[in-house]
């Protein structure tokens, strides 16, 4: 049990805290409540990890395996389990990838940190000493990364697959990992004096759509729009396209006031119907003068952005014309493109349109969709086009690229590789212990407490695999306690422990240390806390 | 018959508590809002979870700052009301010590309410805790030091950063209290005595770790520059707007216009465009290259703005441009007819910058030098939140430092003087005062008691130990919270502000004795409301 109530006979100088019921309820609660969160998801960790149906209220169905989903659609209610959903979420921008380890990291640590109270050492002590072993271990982590160069494609690849390789996709990671690795090497900028690269992971765009299977997804040096052209029976295919991308409408004018037309006889009628006509074709003759043969539009919410009889001019010009560019997708595209947005129709010019070598509307039993390829003055994006057989499906295949891309990202922000399969942590661990023996007081169970947590990654990939966790990590365990361990890891495919790196099962360095380092911080938030408030607003 | 029934007098449901009940419900209220922040006292005091009910109710906040626990409970007993305010007013005149001086006030009752039991009356009470707040106050003031001599860059900073040390490590960022140390000590010295903490803006960016917080000189803006307009720009004439760039409308409800063609609607679309191309051409006229609008610009006059080869910035928010005014010197216009009379905002260099995962706008070398931005990364966003309110705390700190910059010893030092000091007036006070600036004495000895028990020392020893080292006048003697002793806190150079620590007694004790002086409650009869039908 943890520290009893009471102050009777403290004798002096004793350093065993005595602690009154209520902070001690408070962290017991605390901790057990962050446990069952990371409880429920420690099975969807590794390779052999299982997934997880969620059902929203409104009835949807979620299958992943992500840590960062499933926490993110679990809705918990106590403080402590709310703080380890924002763990994940944080490692989730941070590092991308990851999600899982962290949250099931800092269920461990919690889970040692409780033996530690029961000892009666001080939680302001304990968070002090998990300090101390957070920076040996990445000390520990950093010293066994080995670096990459970022030219090198095959190292990328690595990271890509082994971060798809525990998710629903993991048989298509053939496919989706030079998929991750293209697309970011065609964003990535390298920074000019310095290691690594800038990824802004905005200009990478994941088009979702049902219909083929996984295998059939593709990167696009160029811009996907995910929906049909409006015209009805314009063109499907243009070649050396002059593209122009408009901001205004091509509808009945409207003032910014109220307007009425006030039509008094037949012949007014007749007029307005005419003048509405003309106005059209001077802006449609505008564009055709200019060479315009594509033309994308704005989306507006204050009128129709493109009449029907537009749509029936632009037929007869030939012109393709796409409507329903969301405003925030303008800067995407313009950066795809090379283009500029045109706000206004005396800024319909030739010099504004820019030339795409092909634009074409494909059709698909699953809906249509344009492509543009061969934008020659435009920047570094891409898109990637994710398939899949069913809304679900498609889904964690678009999470599963994103966990890749983001790991390939981690790769270029921070260009070293640590081998896989619980290594790093095990050899942290096993260096933790060693360390642990020299260290004097309480330091010395903190950080053998730690190393004891760190040992939950291994043992979870293990028992995931359906191995034995406690042979495993033992084996383990002698594999990194002589010192030379190295890469020595869990070979889930195998089912014993093998060098990882002749396996091929690299991770980033950034998602290891993000990892380590954000659930310390948060444990030892946790562990600071000795009250839960209810507040008034 | 003559009703045996008291009779009423108050309105019905109107509540009065008299003398020794109302000192009671006093005594019991101040010093349960005391016990309740007392364990967040000190370098290894503890966090507290606030969750909110109502409206964004199951938000989680974590925090060890008095001021922000004490303003999000809410209290209904009229005593503990009142120290809630007190930590309100002393968060707001220095910002830190907000514990402390609950604390404080909460000690000096639960010590009045023995005395009181003692049929002591309140008055005598009172009396004594004013010989005992004199004699503390003077001991305090005995006991700073400073280095207004020789006052020099230097010695200032060490000063400043043992002050901004010693109040940091008592929050979250005790970890990383090095790094945010030089921080805020950097931000502070930066505004060269003036004081003006607005001139530091923090801003928040979730993702990161603690120690990757950094200050920037110059001037953040979390906003995107318009699409197609340059992405820097060096020497900046700013022009800082706030005006609708969508129409002028007029704003009479329901003004129409009547026609009776398309073709004038048309006529009048493009005299719209007209009258905003016209201001476009007026802002432009203040030769300006980068205008920033705390409105929307929308599609056409950014086009225009871009066709200019203006930077144009929209949809900034308030706070955002009051403070660039201040910083870039220029002034917030909203009507642009006469251009020479305007202030424009100048600044060498303006770039965006890719802070995480977030572009951001710089503005360096900003006319008002001091000014400069802190950047706070941290793991979730109630770390962030936390690590804001430490880093504001530590701000307000040297901040008042630098204006008064007297400094003296932590780590309970100053209160075991201070106690030290009224116990010995106690001594030398004849009557019945005497026990009253006694239990003053006790009430101030309770500070590093808590500050000991929450690190798990033993309290009892360690006050023993200090106040013999202080009874022989060694009055730099605190405690070494590193390693559970009492060591000389000059050397270890634990220091508070001067400022701080009297305004805390100071506020404490005029809180303690306006509460003592109550002896009747009265409450208002409600109001009556008819049935909330919100559901909540």
């Amino acid at each position: 049990m943890a520290p009893k109530a009471g102050g009777d006979a403290i004798k002096a100088n004793s350093s065993v805290y005595k602690d009154k019921s209520k902070p001690t309820d408070i962290r017991l609660s605390n901790i057990n409540a962050a446990k069952a969160v990371a409880d429920a998801i420690r099975t969807s960790l590794g390779p052999r990890g299982m997934d997880k149906m969620i059902q929203a209220a409104n009835g949807e169905v979620t299958i992943t395996n992500d840590g960062a989903t499933i926490l993110k659609q679990m809705s918990v209610i106590h403080p402590a389990a709310k703080m380890l959903v924002e763990l994940s979420r944080a490692q989730d921008i941070e590092a991308g990838d990851g999600t899982t380890s962290v949250v099931v990291i800092a269920g461990a640590l919690l889970d040692s940190a409780e033996k530690l109270l029961q000892k009666g050492i001080h939680p302001t002590v304990i968070s002090d000493g998990f300090q101390k072993a957070l920076q040996l271990a990445l000390q520990v982590v950093e010293n066994m990364s080995t670096p990459v160069d970022l030219n090198n494609e095959d190292a990328l690849l690595k990271a890509a697959a082994t971060s798809l390789n525990s998710k629903v996709v993991s048989q298509h990671s053939t496919i989706l990992a030079p998929i991750a690795v293209q697309a970011i090497r065609a964003v990535m900028e390298p920074i000019v004096s310095g290691v690594g690269a800038r990824v802004d992971l905005r200009d990478v765009k994941v088009i979702e759509r049902i219909g083929g299977t996984v295998e059939d997804a593709e990167l696009i040096q160029g811009l996907v729009i995910p929906h049909r052209a409006a015209n009805v029976n314009g063109p499907h295919r243009i070649e050396k396209a002059k593209v122009g991308l408009i901001q205004f409408c091509i509808s009945p004018p409207k003032t910014d006031m109220d307007h009425n037309v006030i039509v008094s006889d037949y012949a007014a009628m007749d007029r307005v119907l005419k003048e509405e006509r003309q106005y059209i074709l001077n802006i449609v003759k505008q564009i055709k003068k200019a060479g315009c043969n594509v033309l994308l539009v704005q989306k507006s919410i204050l009128r129709d952005a493109l009449s029907d009889l537009a749509v029936h001019f632009l037929d007869k010009i030939k012109t393709m014309v796409i409507k329903d560019i969301e405003r925030e997708d303008i800067e995407f595209v313009c950066k795809t493109l090379g283009c500029r947005p045109i706000a206004s129709l005396d800024h319909f010019t030739a010099e504004n349109l820019v030339n795409v070598d092909l634009v074409e509307e494909i059709n698909e039993p699953g809906g249509k969709y344009i492509k543009m390829t061969g934008c020659g003055q435009g920047g570094r994006t891409v898109s990637v086009l994710v398939r899949g057989s069913s809304g679900a499906v498609v889904a964690e295949a678009a999470r599963s690229l994103h966990d890749a891309l983001c790991a390939v990202r981690c790769v270029a922000r921070r260009p070293a590789l640590l081998a896989g399969g619980g290594a790093p942590e095990a050899a942290a661990a096993a260096s933790l212990a060693r360390a642990s023996l020299a260290a004097p007081g309480a330091d010395h169970y903190c950080l053998r407490a730690y190393a004891d947590a760190l040992e939950v990654i291994p043992s979870t990939l293990a028992e995931n695999a359906g191995l034995n966790p406690i042979e495993t990590v033992t084996e383990l365990r002698a594999a990194h306690a002589a010192g030379a361990g190295g890469g020595a890891g869990v070979n889930v495919r195998r089912g014993r422990v093998t060098d990882m790196r002749t396996e091929h099962v690299l991770q980033p360095l950034h998602v290891t240390a993000s990892a380590l380092a954000l659930a310390t911080e948060t444990v030892r938030a946790i562990l600071k806390i000795d009250d839960i408030i209810n507040t008034m607003n | 018959m003559v009703s045996l029934n008291p009779i009423r007098i108050l309105k019905n449901e109107a509540e009065e508590e008299k003398a020794e009940v109302a000192r009671m419900s006093s005594f019991i209220g101040a010093i349960a809002i005391g016990d309740l922040v007392k364990s967040t006292l000190g370098p290894k005091g503890m966090d507290k979870i606030l969750v909110s009910c109502g409206r964004n109710s199951g938000q989680v906040e974590v925090t060890n700052d008095g001021a922000t626990i004490l303003k999000s409970i809410g209290v209904d007993n009229p005593a503990a009301k009142i120290l809630v305010d007190m930590s309100k007013v002393q968060d707001e005149e220095v910002g830190d010590g907000t514990t402390s001086v609950t604390v404080l006030a909460a000690e000096l009752l639960r010590e009045a309410e023995k005395l009181i039991e003692q049929k002591l009356h309140p008055q005598t009470i009172i009396a004594g805790w004013r010989i005992a707040s004199d004699a503390a106050k003077q001991a305090l003031a005995e006991a700073s030091f400073d280095h207004q001599k020789n006052l020099n860059e230097a010695s200032l900073r060490v000063d400043l950063e043992n002050i901004a040390r010693t109040t940091l490590s008592s929050k979250i960022l005790s970890n990383h209290k090095e790094h945010f140390t030089k921080l805020a000590v950097d931000a502070v010295l930066r505004l060269k005595g003036s004081g003006n903490l607005k001139a530091i803006q923090i801003i928040k960016i979730s993702g990161g770790l603690l120690e990757e917080s950094f200050l920037d000189e110059g001037f953040l803006l979390n906003k995107k520059v318009g699409v197609h307009q340059p992405k820097k720009v060096e020497n900046a004439n700013i022009l800082i707007a706030n005006t609708p760039m969508d129409t002028d409308k007029i704003k009479v409800f329901g003004s129409t216009i009547k026609v009776d063609s398309m073709a004038k609607i048309a006529e009048l679309e493009v005299a719209e465009k007209e009258k905003m191309k016209d201001k476009v051409n007026k802002i432009l006229a203040h030769k300006c290259n980068v205008f920033i609008n705390r409105q929307l610009i929308y599609n056409y006059p950014e086009q225009l703005f871009a066709d200019a080869g203006v930077m144009a910035i929209e949809h900034a928010d308030f706070e955002g441009i009051e403070r660039l005014g201040l910083v870039t010197g220029g002034e917030i216009v909203s009507t642009f007819d006469s251009p020479d009379k305007v202030k424009l905002g100048h600044c060498k260099l303006i770039e965006e910058v890719l802070i995480g995962d977030e572009s951001l706008i710089r503005f360096s070398g900003v006319a008002l030098g001091s000014a400069c931005t802190i950047v706070i990364r941290g793991a979730t966003q109630q770390v962030i939140d936390e690590a804001e309110r430490s880093l504001h705390d530590a701000l307000c700190v040297l901040a008042a430092t630098v204006k008064e910059p007297k400094v003296i010893c932590g780590g309970g030092a100053g209160e075991m003087l201070m106690a030290e000091a009224a116990s010995r007036a106690g001594a030398r006070t004849a009557g019945k005062e005497a026990a009253a600036a006694e239990a003053f004495a006790v009430a101030l000895r309770r500070l590093p008691s808590a500050v000991a028990d929450n690190a798990g020392y033993d309290s009892a020893d360690l006050i023993a130990r200090l106040r013999a080292h202080h009874s022989r006048g060694e009055n730099t003697m605190g405690l070494d919270m590193q390693n559970g002793t009492v060591g000389d806190m000059k050397k270890l150079g634990v220091t508070e502000s001067y400022v701080v620590k009297r305004q805390v007694l100071l506020s404490a004790a005029e809180a303690a004795e306006m509460i003592l002086r109550v002896d009747n409650i009265l409450k208002a009869a409600p109001r009556r409301r008819g049935p909330d039908r919100r559901p909540c």
